[in-house]
Order: structure tokens, then sequence, then C-alpha cells
């Protein structure tokens, strides 16, 4: 299947599924916005892993009625409970489905709908694409596995500085802070992560993903620079998806 | 038949005399070959999470025997602090050190004969990462020196197995694009540590012991191009999921790794995935050097009732008619026992295990599902038995070659399922909704440890709980069967009856993998103990009484007073 036709489904697919919702949430009543966040609770809250049938519990603790405050069911519906299962919805859905979500679980505990606050404004066009790629599960080299942006992905380099200016430039990024590491009879290319007078620890970039390896800081040796190139990572995304990712970047500043 | 000469009995016959009290067992000795005792049982250590590599979790020591045991008193307790799920763990032994893991993924290196601390590591995990459940980790792997954690923000770290050094960290998935949920045990395979996990497409991933780096990785959902992807309809494979959430086994002589693999998702829902949906809910071989698959066998095509095949594969070789197979033994979620041949992954059989089963009429002896009744969109919701929590739950059967049984913990529940869309992608989003619901003509549930020849499905005895059994079953030489229920009971059955021996109160429930280990010619009998689980949570919803079922995180450790012995 050629790229073009890849690119094709995926704007007919994400049009399929999105636009029939922002057409409704649009002209939709505060009723029907209830309504609507009735339904997608059902189909991503409900599940008895989790809150249960309209929020009456499950393995996921009880919703209705619980007293909640307007402000926490937000924050929380949109940010998450970090170290619990309770994701970022925010960072899921939909700006429209989450607004929803929150008006639903609100009227659970008795508090008028409102449809004034919500999460701050989604990413469109080819920067919310650059960003589905950046991420991209289906990659299984992908960029956030070394890269954190918007408190997503991991941040085994420093906080990306400038965004290259074009693809090329991405490609034949230089990579100066990759030096070559001897353990033994061990060579690889290394980031030095962090040392310490009694450990030194460093990424062997030898294959993806990274590897943190902690060394004592005399059986480990590092030498400048290194044949390891960045565009050995970037191998499964094409010029076009380079493209949006960069995109991505420059308005996720 | 393989010859035995008398050398390779002396150990054995050294053991009778050392411990008494053997019971000669014709029947086992002509059925199960000595070498592959030696292979499949444990010694002195308890060196794997199945036990060995067989996954039979069955000792050959017998210092502890069905004449003494009632004289069993507890040796020491170990604290973890860490209440996260419970204890579902299986402490691992080597050279009289423990190593257990908990829910948050702390790991404790003790003393194994007096529970001293000898090193701990506490794992924070990843700022801003929610995981898809509440944390859990079954167990650790312990090879080449080191110790091995799979995390549940999907990290793989390896530990100097003296000083709990850290020696190298690997992210096997970005966990906040994944959230893959890695709760299995991480398995020694040779020179690479095994370990799995899920995502929109679970995987299988091998990493070099010495150096952390990758050396294969399988998927459970077979890519764009490749064969068995044209088995999900439209972009299906892309949120399948498919998740392993449990350990394998390994056949050193076949240089195969088994694996049982998560069900498709969304649940209940199959109408967006249309197809078998390869390889959900199988058994997959994979070569141990290089990862590729040799063969697979689906237990069940295009689940819609959360079948999943994550159990254990119990490996041993056995006459089945009037031939040795090399067999791979294995439960389904469904509460159907499959019987395969582990060279080829031909079924040579199957037989159920629960006593309520309608979600087939029947599986055949070559593993078709005949009369299936599935879980359909727009339906009213039906009583769906077992329920999708598993006809068996996670926790462990045992197979002992002296009995030539496999014991096996049932759970007799249903649930009502009703089938809804989900948002394709979405992690969390499932397919439908189910509420727990006693068996026809029952007022409630109950659970069962079953003896069975692993090879027909006879069943030779049952020793029946009125709560959910939800520890791992031990086997031991000493023709005793361990376990622990959901009041705090740890107890020994008679191997071959299956009559109670002894239980000694643990002050909470049993909820993880007990274990056997000698030091310094002292035999030890382990159990974790401490209630927990989202299964176990929803489970509790048809007891009214579920409250006795205690929450606690600790090992309790049992061996005989020294007059005893």
């Amino acid at each position: 299947m050629s790229k073009l036709s890849v690119r094709v489904r995926s704007i007919i697919f994400s049009a399929l599924l999105f636009v029939p919702v922002v057409a409704k949430a649009q002209q939709l009543s505060t009723e029907q916005n209830l309504k609507h966040g009735e339904e997608v609770f059902a189909q991503t809250c409900t599940q008895s892993y989790c809150h249960g049938a309209a929020g009456a519990a499950g393995g996921a603790p009880k919703l209705a009625g619980r007293g909640l405050t307007g402000d926490y069911i937000e924050r929380v519906v949109t940010y998450g409970i970090s170290g619990t299962p309770m994701p970022a919805w925010g960072q899921i859905l939909p700006l429209n489905e989450v607004r929803a979500v929150i008006a639903y679980v609100q009227s659970l505990n008795g508090i008028a709908p409102s449809m004034r606050s919500g999460p701050p404004p989604a990413l469109t066009g080819e920067a919310a694409h650059g960003r589905d790629l950046f991420f991209d599960p289906q990659h299984s080299v992908r960029c956030s596995f070394c890269h954190r942006v918007n408190d997503r992905g991991l941040q085994v380099t420093p906080a990306l500085g400038n965004v290259p200016a074009d693809v090329a430039a991405l490609r034949n990024l230089a990579t100066p802070q990759v030096s070559t590491a001897t353990a033994g009879s061990d060579t690889f290319p290394a980031l030095l992560s962090s040392k310490i007078p009694t450990e030194t620890k460093i990424y062997d970039l030898t294959k993806f993903p990274p590897v943190l390896r902690t060394f004592s800081p005399a059986s480990v040796e590092m030498k400048d620079g290194s044949a390891w190139k960045h565009s050995q990572v970037l191998g499964n995304y094409s010029d076009e998806d380079l493209g949006a990712i960069l995109a991505f970047l420059r308005a996720a500043r | 038949m393989h010859q035995r000469s008398w050398f390779k009995l002396l150990p054995v016959l050294a053991a009778a005399l050392l411990f008494g009290s053997l019971r000669c067992d014709a029947q086992s000795q002509s059925v199960i070959s000595q070498p592959q005792v030696q292979q499949g049982a444990t010694g002195a250590d308890w060196p794997a999470y199945g036990g060995t590599n067989l996954f039979w979790r069955y000792s050959s020591l017998n210092q502890v025997n069905t004449t003494n045991v009632k004289k069993l008193v507890p040796a020491w307790i170990f604290q973890t602090g860490d209440y996260q799920e419970g204890l579902q763990s299986t402490p691992i032994v080597v050279n009289g050190v423990m190593f257990v893991s908990t829910g948050r993924s702390h790991v404790f290196a003790l003393d194994a004969a007096t529970g001293k601390l000898l090193w701990q590591y506490k794992h924070q995990m990843l700022p801003g990462y929610s995981p898809p459940a509440r944390s859990k980790s079954y167990g650790l792997a312990v090879s080449d020196g080191k110790v091995f954690l799979a995390t549940y923000d999907d990290f793989l770290i390896a530990f100097d197995q003296k000083t709990g050094h850290e020696v190298w960290r690997v992210t096997v998935e970005d966990p906040y694009t994944c959230r893959c949920s890695m709760s299995a045990a991480a398995t020694a395979v040779k020179d690479k540590v095994v370990v799995s996990g899920g995502g929109l497409r679970g995987f299988i991933a091998a990493f070099d012991m010495k150096t952390g780096r990758e050396a294969w990785r399988f998927y459970s959902i077979p890519g764009p191009g490749e064969p068995g992807n044209d088995t999900w309809s439209g972009d299906s494979w892309k949120t399948g999921a498919v998740i392993n959430w449990n350990s394998g086994s390994f056949d050193a002589d076949l240089n195969l790794v088994y694996w049982g693999t998560g069900n498709a998702k969304p649940d209940f829902f199959g109408a967006t995935r249309k197809g078998a949906n390869l390889y959900s809910s199988s058994i997959v071989a994979l070569d141990a050097d290089t990862g590729k698959l040799r063969w697979y066998t689906q237990e069940v095509p295009h689940d819609s009732w959360d079948y999943d095949s994550n159990w254990e594969p119990v490996l041993m070789d056995r006459i089945v008619k009037g031939r040795m197979r090399k067999l791979l033994v294995h439960i389904n979620k469904g509460g159907y026992s499959w019987v395969l041949d582990r060279v080829s992954g031909e079924v040579l059989g199957t037989y159920p295990d629960n006593e309520h089963i309608n979600w087939v009429k029947e599986v055949s002896q070559s593993g078709e599902l005949i009369g299936r009744h599935d879980v359909v969109e727009n339906e009213p919701a039906w009583l769906v038995c077992p329920s999708n929590l598993g006809g068996k739950s996670w926790n462990h059967e045992a197979y002992s070659p002296r009995t030539t049984w496999i014991y096996v913990p049932m759970i007799e529940m249903c649930n009502d399922i009703v089938a809804r869309p989900a948002i394709l992608g979405v992690p969390g989003s499932a397919g439908g909704i189910w509420v727990m619901k006693p068996p026809p003509n029952h007022d409630t549930g109950y659970s069962h440890i079953d003896a069975f020849d692993p090879v027909t499905g006879k069943r030779q005895w049952t020793y029946q709980y009125k709560y959910p059994l939800l520890a791992s079953v031990l086997a031991t030489a000493g023709d005793l069967v361990f376990s622990g229920d959901a009041e705090g009971d740890f107890f020994a059955l008679d191997a071959r009856d299956g009559k109670k021996l002894w239980s000694f109160q643990t002050g909470a429930g049993n909820r993880g993998s007990s274990v056997t280990y000698t030091v310094g010619g002292k035999q030890y009998v382990a159990t974790p103990t401490g209630w927990g689980s989202v299964s176990a949570d929803i489970m509790s919803v048809l007891w009214t009484d579920s409250d006795k079922w205690r929450l606690g995180s600790a090992l309790v450790v049992f061996a005989l007073p020294e007059d005893s012995k």
C-alpha cells in the first residue's frame, strides 16, 4: 500500500471518527450534551473493572452521589490521577467528549451542567497528526521513547531545544553528545546520563530501545564522538511523517 | 520409555532413607521418567517462577510429609509494608536467599532461614504515569548473578543478586503511550530474560541478561503483510491489544518458549474486529534464540467472552494412546483444558475443569468449539458461565509426578454480559458491561481444588470451599498439596485423596503462590498472605460476608520444630 493511500485512509478514518461528533457537539443543547456525556461515559468509564454503570462503582471507586465538586471532577477527568489507573482523558478523547463526560459526572453529583470551562484547546491539522506520530504506538521505534514533550514521553535526552528547520536537518541532526563507551570488551554508542563518585550511568544506544546501564567509574571509559546517527532511529518515519512531527514540535512550544 | 539404571535412582533411595515415609509408587514410575522428574521438580532452591521452567510447581522435598505435616509451625514472618493489591507474588529462593516483589514493584532480598532483610529496592513509578489497572507484580527472575524485575510502568530492571545495586534498566515500551502493564514475572531463558505485556498490540520480548539490549520481540498481533494480520477486519489489528499478562514456560531440549496470549479487544464486542483475531487466546511456541513463531494453537477464535489464554503452559511427557508424547497442558479462562503436543501444537485432547460451563456445548477432542453461544451486540444480557474473571483465575495449578495428577484451583461463578461498542484505541474502553452472578440454581459462587488426570481429565478428588480460592497450589514429594484461602487459612491436603491434614490461620487472605525450599538441610514452606486484586474485589459482590477476606502483605514461613524431624 502506498504512503499516500495510508495517509488518505487515516484522514478518512479521522474524519469519520471525529466529524460527526464535532458537528453534533456544536449544536448540542445542555441536555443533549449531558446525554452525549452519558454515552461516552458508558463506553469508557462504566466497564466493571472501573466505575460501573452510571458510576455506581466496580473495580474503581463509586462516582455517583459522592459530593464531588465540579472543579475536582473537571481536573481528574482532564488530567487523571498520577499513579492510579485513572488516565488523563484530556489527552485521549476529543475536547467535546471530555467536556460532555465532565458535565455528566457533575450531574451524577448534583451539579448543574456548565459548558463554560474545559481542558486547553487541542492541536489541530498537521500538528495534531504530528503529535499522533510522535507518540504512535504502531511505530516500534518512535520519538517518544527518548524525547519528552508537554509531559509525555521519556526523557532519555535533555529537553528539546531548537526545532530543526526541515526534514533534511532533522535527519542529519548533529549529535555531539553521543560518545563511545568501553566497558571491558564491550564498546557501544553512549549517552551520559549521570555521574557521581560511586557510579556512572550511561544510555547504551546499540539497539533500540536504549538501555540505561550502571557502571563503577573505573570500569567504563568514555571517548568523544560516535558513529551513531540520529537517522538510524528515524527509519520507519516517512518524510511526510517527519514534516508533521516538526509542525507538532513548533506548535507544542 | 527411558531406560533407568540403578545409579540414577541413588539420590531417590538416599532421600528415602534420609527422610523416610516414602510410599513407593509403581504407577508413577512407569508413567513418568526419572530424567524428566529431575527437570521439572525443584530441590533445595525454588529457582524460577513456576518452580522450574516446565512450570510444575512441584518440589522433590519430602522432609515435610503426610505423617508430620500437622506439626508445622511458623519459623518467621516478613511484613512488606506494601499493601497494594495484597501479596500476589511467588518468592524465588536461591542459595538460602529469598527474593520477593510486591504490587508497587518493591523488591526484598531476605535470609530464607530467618527472614532478615538483606537488601531492598522501592520502585518509584514514573511521574504522571497512569497504569491501566491497579499496579501489581507476580514475581521475579533470578539468573546470571542478577535479579530481574518487570515493573508495571514498563521497565525491566536488573539488580546485582548479592548487593541489590542496579546493573541496567530498559524501557520495554514507552509507558505514557503503551500503558503495557507488565505484571508477569520475568522468565530466565538461557542468556536472555523474557518479559511480556500489553498495550495496543501485545508483546513478548527477550533482553540480553548482561547488557539489557533487546534480542527479539514477538507481537501477539501480526503487523501488516505478516501472516495472520488478515484475521482482523479493517484496522482492528491496531487496537486488538492481546495483553500477555502472565509468564510462560521453556523446553530447553526443543529450544522453544511457550506463552499463553490475551483475548482480543474490545472485550465482548466482536463486530468491529471480524475474523479469528490471531494470535489472541492462543498458545504460541517461539524459538528461544530468535523469537520466531514456530507454531500456534488458538483455543478461542474470535473471543466474545473475555476468555484469554494467559494461564500457565505446563510441560510434561506422558503416554497418550500408547505412545510417549511431549505435552503442553493448558487451561483456558473458559474452564476447559487443552492437551497439546508441544513439538507441533497438535491438539491431542480437551476436557472441562469447571462444573458450570455454557458458552459452548462442548470443546471437541481436536479443540473445536461446538455450539458457541457468543455475546452479541443488541442482545439482552445473558448469564455466561464461567464468569469473565475465569473458571480459574491466574493463581497456578501444580503437577505431581508421584501421583501423576494435576491440582487445579477452580471457581464456579457466572456473569450477565451485555455487549456495547467501545471507543477503539482508547485504553480502558471495553466493549461491554458485566455483573457477577451465582451459577444457575445456586445462591452464591463457590470454588474447589481438583485432582485431575492431566491427559484424560478424569477427576480423582475434589476439595470444595464456600469462598473463592485465589491462591496457587503447591505439590510436594511429601504427597502434600498446599494452598491458602480467602479467610487466611493456609492448609495442606493429602495429594492422594484431598483430605485436609493441617491448616494455620495466617491472619490475612491468601492470594499468592506458596513455595518450599531448604536451608542447611531444613525444609521450609513459605506462603504470601494478603488478600487483594481487582478480581477479588469484583467477586466480593456475590458474598454478603466478604468483609472477612482480610487485606495484608506478609510472608509467613513454616518449618517442623527441631525435635520432630
